[in-house]
């Protein structure tokens, strides 16, 4: 949980701009903001989040900066007093109904500031009031202020404060906020334009949760829970999500109930930990870790299985969340449950060259001969080895409580493959950022299409049956007529839906109540969703809903069977 | 007992809630059974009947999740119990002479039907919530979706709901602030905090029942309903004044006047009782109300109340319907097809036709006028056998080449039924307290003037760390070897150990 600022976290800060920056907090470093100043990151450091700081500084003066945490009631004095004022509803009104002020008069050309551009330069360099003097004064000047209406006034404010005002505002760094980072700030195409409110549905449609803990586990299935398979081209962003419902995104997950106290100590540990590493790095293995060694992509339960297209996956995102995926940290949660698997291990296993070529067992006797570095090169060797086959066999063999897919690759290949791994009843969700890709997953899911499938193979069925049972041990179940004709199986999937979702934002002031005037255009994204089901063997009739004429029909039948069912009694009986 | 909407296993169980899915947006919730509580006198034991047929739940117990179900022959006309019908009323004495089964005896195994299936599927808060019964209005999958995820609620936290209602929300933030069963014999750890909702509301009756469902539904211990006016009576669980707290990290009110029970969700509540917040994490609100003078209304309160980051939003959701569009003159008798022109080629070579058989008639018309004043009745006959004959032989050949599933054009828009305005949301932080002491010992932990100038270099991977000091060993190695052979030479530095000697001091 995000209850403090942890040295050498990332975390976001929110500008009077209404723009986003995220930077690395390392102790003993300053922090510049463009702008909006340079501060010590120290002074932030155990602090809880969401606070809004002023950056205070006498100019000239070395080690002057100071942060002054901004109440709460001073963010919202505007509109406190507007609404004290109680005239935030109505518009001041002259005796004959006419508005007192209208923006009939104003002057909309830039004579009416009367300090010039040097002018404003100047303050800014002595300013020291966190900018709040700059705007007073450029108010003062402002010649055609009495002319403003309240509204327009109100603009004007808050147009010059974004420019000067010297505040912002720590945000702990989560998916929420790094989707929208990466959709305003950053390039969207590189997470697919990934909305948010999509990021919660997918979640959702995906029954993406906390599998539960393993000692239960143990104890009640035999198989373990929460093993979510996904298909992630958004550098991380879906991986990152749905790590984040699992509570294995954050390094610090599980690490719950910090009294006040333990969270001003805590940084001291922490920072310790931090800095010891790239210091002295043979530390590392002599000393004796906290908790037994975990090997990489060991855990069974509340894993995700990410498939990737290329030799390695692209996972750039999830550096924010303290995972380097060149070279995890040993201690965060997705090291041991986060597992990756490529397209072509999943299918052609052996193809691979580690996971084909295992290396040979040396034994004991001989290795104690072996130098060190020979030694370790052997274990790594063999530890890589049986990973990755531990890795891939596991997700070849299927029973996944879930698909997620959001993927630059065209879906029905992807579905191919991978919708014969989940478990029945286990959700298959696709996120595209355009609609197009996904019609055709529905069509390929269409009523017509599964009663044309399920005809075709009942008279492939019948035919095979015909057939003298030569070949049949092999291609019982087997037809390939049938994957001609269907790339895949429409029966897999029930109740194939499409949806979109977009959330609108309003300004909610006092008095000036409304939706926000512009937004984010671009991809709407949407989202498929279905449920894996495990069609009989068997023919089943779909039984419609009987009309009322048949049942007219079929009810002097029915008059007949009593004598039948009263057999039936005798029999049980 | 396990939860089947946390972790349902990979079989269905009996005692478990489970539900029977027909279609889509149509699923029935039912708890397996071998015995009907209500005894309606199936021989079968306990039976869900359906549209799509009748299921004794012996069928449904045992089964993979997601299995494709027959339907089996029940009867449903003789059964014992509840015979409604009085045309069944002797047949039921003749039954109960014959019959004397006591409840106790195992069910009669039921028959496959020819016709007629279901699919068996684990229950999920999105389908719940489709299939639930509704008490009051119910907050669907677009909003909650969205409100959990902007709420942060993640696994471990735990999370205050007023007004559970019908109990959608309930299920689906349990199922996000799950991170394992509690259990009486395991102590829970400091470290470890298990996330649980805390759910109140008003209406006595509607409590009963939600607090029914969780057990049923195997989330005792998760979820916590307590019966109150929150208005008038707060957060805390229990008593009202002495309860405990929740300590909760997310706020979700669902209520008519939100505005009124914020004052209960403070740090420091005004009649010196425990708040009902987690005082080590920033607190997440989200109310939900339908009309925009609710919003101002606790927009203005929270304000008051220093929340922060307070921001409002509404979810627009639509469903959307893919059909095949088929249009054109060859689709005639198709089911769902527009017989029309699909472009101007076929509209002209269409009028061509029609235009050339309107000559030929005149013609004939003509011929006839000229050869005999009186028209043969019969020469008319031919006139659509001629037409439908060329027509059918250009259209053939493209048709049958392509499956009915392939043909026309895909096309995708909304479904009919729009919810165009679900209700309005309106989200709020409040950050821990903080006070001058705590600021005073956060400067002395870290002290606020200190920035090392020389700016630490990009950390050094575990790999390459390692590499440096394998490097680092081979060069001592190899010079304690060397200065064993010769001990009077002294060995130049070799360029890798000054790599690695230059790392050190980096």
């Amino acid at each position: 949980m995000h209850s403090y600022v942890r040295p050498n976290q990332f975390v976001a800060f929110r500008l009077p701009s209404e723009a986003t920056r995220i930077q690395k907090v390392v102790p003993n470093t300053s922090i510049s903001l463009g702008k909006y100043g340079t501060f010590p990151a120290n002074q932030i450091i155990g602090r809880p989040f969401y606070l809004t700081f002023e950056i205070h500084e006498t100019p000239g003066e070395a080690d002057s900066t100071y942060l002054r945490i901004v109440s709460a009631a001073e963010l919202h004095a505007e509109s406190l007093i507007t609404e004290g004022e109680g005239d935030g509803d109505d518009v001041e009104l002259n005796e004959d109904g006419t508005p007192v002020r209208s923006n009939r008069e104003t002057i909309d050309d830039r004579s009416t500031q009367k300090l010039t551009l040097e002018e404003i330069l100047a303050l800014k360099k002595e300013s020291t009031g966190a900018g709040k003097d700059i705007i007073a004064k450029l108010l003062e000047s402002h010649q055609a202020l009495d002319q403003k209406t309240a509204f327009s006034l109100a603009k004007y404010k808050l147009r010059k404060e974004k420019k000067y005002m010297k505040r912002f505002t720590v945000i702990p760094l989560d998916v929420s906020l790094l989707a929208n980072y990466m959709l305003e700030d950053k390039d969207a195409a590189r997470t697919m334009e990934l909305r948010d409110e999509l990021i919660g549905l997918i979640g959702c449609w995906g029954n993406v949760h906390h599998g539960g803990s393993t000692s239960f586990d143990e104890t009640v299935t035999e198989r373990p829970n929460g093993r979510y398979l996904v298909v992630d081209d958004t550098g991380g962003l879906v991986i990152a999500a749905l790590a984040e419902r699992m509570g294995i995104l954050y390094p610090h997950d599980g690490d719950y109930d910090e009294e006040q106290q333990d969270a001003i100590e805590r940084p001291a540990v922490a920072e310790g930990d931090e800095a010891e590493k790239p210091q002295d790095g043979e530390g590392q293995s002599s000393d004796t870790p906290r908790r037994p060694r975990r090997p990489h992509m060991s855990a069974s339960g509340n894993t995700i299985t990410l498939l990737h297209a290329n030799k390695q996956p692209n996972l750039s995102l999830l550096k924010y969340f303290g995972y380097d995926q060149d070279s995890p940290s040993e201690s965060h949660p997705l090291y041991t449950n986060l597992k990756t698997v490529s397209f072509m291990q999943l299918l052609d296993p052996n193809a691979d060259n580690i996971y084909a070529e295992e290396p040979p067992v040396v034994p004991e006797e001989e290795l104690a001969t072996y130098k060190p570095s020979k030694r370790s090169s052997y274990h790594r060797k063999r530890g890589r080895w049986m990973r990755v086959r531990k890795v891939v066999d596991d997700a070849r063999s299927g029973g996944f409580d879930g698909l997620v897919i959001a993927s630059l690759m065209n879906p029905s290949s992807i579905m191919k493959h991978a919708v014969p791994l989940v478990a029945g009843s286990g959700p298959v969700v696709i996120y595209s950022p355009t609609v197009e890709p996904l019609t055709e997953v529905m069509d390929l899911y269409s009523t017509a299409r599964k009663n044309a499938y399920i005809a075709r193979k009942r008279e492939l069925q019948e035919r095979k049956e015909q057939q003298p049972e030569d070949q049949n041990e092999e291609g019982a179940k087997t037809y390939p007529e049938l994957e001609e004709e269907f790339t895949l199986d429409p029966t897999m999937l029930l109740a194939p839906t499409l949806q979109t979702s977009r959330v609108r934002a309003w300004q909610v002031l006092p008095g000036r109540t409304h939706p926000l005037m512009s937004g984010r255009g671009g991809a709407e994204g949407y989202i498929f969703h279905g449920i894996r089901v495990l069609p009989t063997q068997e023919i089943i009739e779909a039984a419609g809903n009987p009309g009322r004429k048949r049942r007219k029909i079929a009810k002097p039948t029915e008059t007949e069977t009593p004598t039948a069912s009263g057999i039936d009694i005798e029999m049980t009986s | 007992m396990p939860s089947p909407f946390l972790t349902p296993g990979s079989h269905s169980s009996l005692d478990q809630l489970a539900l029977l899915h027909l279609r889509r947006d149509h699923a029935i919730p039912t708890v397996l059974r071998l015995h009907d509580d209500e005894d309606a006198g199936y021989k079968e034991g306990k039976v869900e009947t359906t549209r799509f047929g009748s299921f004794p739940h012996t069928t449904l117990t045992g089964q993979l999740w997601g299995s494709q179900i027959g339907a089996s022959k029940v009867d449903t006309g003789s059964r014992r119990g509840r015979g409604p019908q009085k045309k069944n009323q002797k047949l039921k004495r003749k039954v109960d002479e014959i019959d004397s089964a006591t409840p106790g005896e195992s069910p009669k195994a039921a028959v496959a039907a020819s016709s007629g299936f279901l699919h068996l599927v684990y229950p999920t808060p999105e389908l719940w919530t489709t299939s639930l019964p509704h008490r009051t209005q119910v907050v669907y999958t677009p909003d909650y979706s969205y409100i959990l995820h902007r709420l942060r609620v993640r696994p471990g936290c735990t999370v205050i709901e007023a007004g559970a209602g019908s109990g959608s929300f309930t299920h689906a933030a349990v199922r996000a602030a799950f991170n394992g069963y509690p259990t009486d014999d395991a102590p829970t750890t400091k470290k470890r905090r298990l996330g649980k909702v805390c759910s109140f509301e008003y209406h006595e009756q509607r409590a009963g029942k939600v607090r029914q469902e969780i057990h049923e539904h195997g989330l005792d211990g998760l979820v916590e309903v307590t019966h109150r006016d929150v208005y008038k009576d707060g957060f805390l669980l229990k008593d009202p004044k002495t309860g405990t707290s929740p300590k909760a990290n997310a706020i979700f009110l669902d209520l008519p006047a939100p505005w009124l029970a914020l004052k209960h969700l403070v740090r420091h509540p005004s009649d010196g009782g425990e708040s009902p917040l987690d005082p080590t994490s920033p607190v997440y609100l989200c109310t939900f109300s339908p009309c925009l003078e609710q919003v101002q209304r606790t927009i203005s309160t929270l304000r008051q109340l220093s929340w922060l980051s307070i921001s409002m939003v509404e979810v627009n959701h639509h469903r959307i319907e893919v059909k095949r569009e088929k249009t054109g003159l060859e689709y005639e008798r198709v089911r769902g097809a527009v017989v029309f022109p699909k472009d101007v080629d076929e509209a002209v070579a269409k009028m061509r036709h029609v235009e050339e058989h309107s000559r030929k008639y005149r013609e004939m018309m003509h011929q006839l006028d000229d050869e005999e004043s009186t028209p043969m009745p019969a020469s008319t006959k031919p006139e659509p056998e001629k037409e439908e004959v060329p027509e059918t032989d250009a259209s053939t050949p493209q048709t049958s080449n392509i499956p009915p599933y392939k043909q026309g054009r895909l096309v995708h828009r909304s479904e009919q039924d729009l919810k165009t305005h679900t209700s309005y949301l309106v989200f709020a932080v409040l950050p821990r307290d903080w006070t001058e002491e705590d600021e005073q010992r956060c400067r002395e932990k870290w002290p606020p003037h200190q920035v090392d100038l020389t700016q630490p270099e990009k950390p050094k991977g575990r790999k390459q760390l390692k590499r440096e000091r394998k490097e680092r060993l081979e060069e001592e190695q190899k010079k304690q070897q060397q200065e064993d052979q010769q001990p009077q030479q002294q060995e130049e530095p070799t360029p890798a150990q000054e790599q690695a000697n230059a790392a050190e001091q980096a």
